[in-house]
């Protein structure tokens, strides 16, 4: 599940979010942004800001920039960890919707811009998580970077 | 664990670079509607062979093909997706979902901690 309800305005989410992640994120070790000793995360508020992990050492790790910026409704930004090889690049898109007094957080994680659109348009996004033929498996996969990961 | 983990990882990211490249995506799709021989493949997807044989050395080391040569031609080589390179895949997604259905609970707790 890669969506929830938060008792709180879009605005209030947003600005949450965005400005006090470095009190909400959790550290994973298995998406750790570089092998070292993970440190707090931060976002520079607007388009093209960065979204930084800063190290007890004061050492700054770039995790991506922000791509769309429409407070209080979507922010779009860059990932990237430390291994990932050059040219790769991941895109996170975050929507906040206003469901009565409550705000539903969506957490898109994209893969990459040159997955072709046809082959979307061609599959579209399964349904059924675990399709069990090797084929479709593939398929669903390719397709499954470019649009949500998760719940349908 | 830790080093399981670093290395699990470290497959996923051979597998997420080698399907960095849209011909090489463009490869696993024909592939995953059934085994191909790399000229085909050359053709398919309209690249000179010695520039295919380059996309299929990279999917080749990153697991997610692997070669064979039919019986009646041993210079033939055909191309096939191995299925453990699917199982990484998966994998990676499942657990991209978990890491966020984890960041957003915890987003949840710190929002609603003052207002509750």
């Amino acid at each position: 599940m890669v969506a929830l309800r938060v008792r709180a305005t879009p605005e209030r989410a947003f600005e949450a979010f965005v400005g006090e992640i470095g009190a909400w994120w959790r550290s994973n070790p298995l998406f750790a942004f570089t092998p070292r000793e993970p440190g707090v995360m931060s976002f520079e508020p607007g388009e093209g800001g960065r979204l930084i992990e800063t190290r007890a050492g004061g050492k700054v790790f770039e995790i991506g920039r922000i791509r769309a910026w429409d407070p209080p409704r979507r922010l779009v930004f860059g990932w990237r960890q430390a291994a990932f090889a050059p040219g790769m690049d991941t895109e996170v898109e975050v929507r906040f919707d206003p469901v009565g007094e409550e705000t539903r957080v969506t957490v898109e994680h994209l893969g990459w811009d040159s997955v072709p659109a046809v082959h979307v348009a061609r599959h579209g996004f399964p349904n059924e998580v675990f399709l069990t033929r090797h084929a479709e498996w593939w398929q669903a996969l390719l397709a499954s970077y470019k649009v949500r990961i998760g719940g349908a | 664990m830790a080093a399981a983990q670093a290395k699990a990882s470290q497959g996923i990211d051979a597998i997420l670079t080698a399907l960095a490249d849209p011909h090489r995506r463009q490869v696993v799709d024909i592939l995953s509607r059934g085994p191909r021989p790399a000229g085909e493949l050359a053709r398919e997807v309209g690249l000179a062979p010695p520039a295919m044989s380059r996309h299929l050395r990279t999917l080749r080391r990153s697991g997610v093909v692997e070669e064979f040569h039919p019986d009646f031609d041993a210079r033939v080589r055909v191309y096939v997706l191995k299925a453990e390179a699917m199982d990484e895949l998966k994998r990676w997604l499942e657990e991209t979902e978990r890491m966020w259905a984890e960041q957003l609970t915890a987003f949840k707790a710190h929002l609603e901690k003052g207002a509750a």
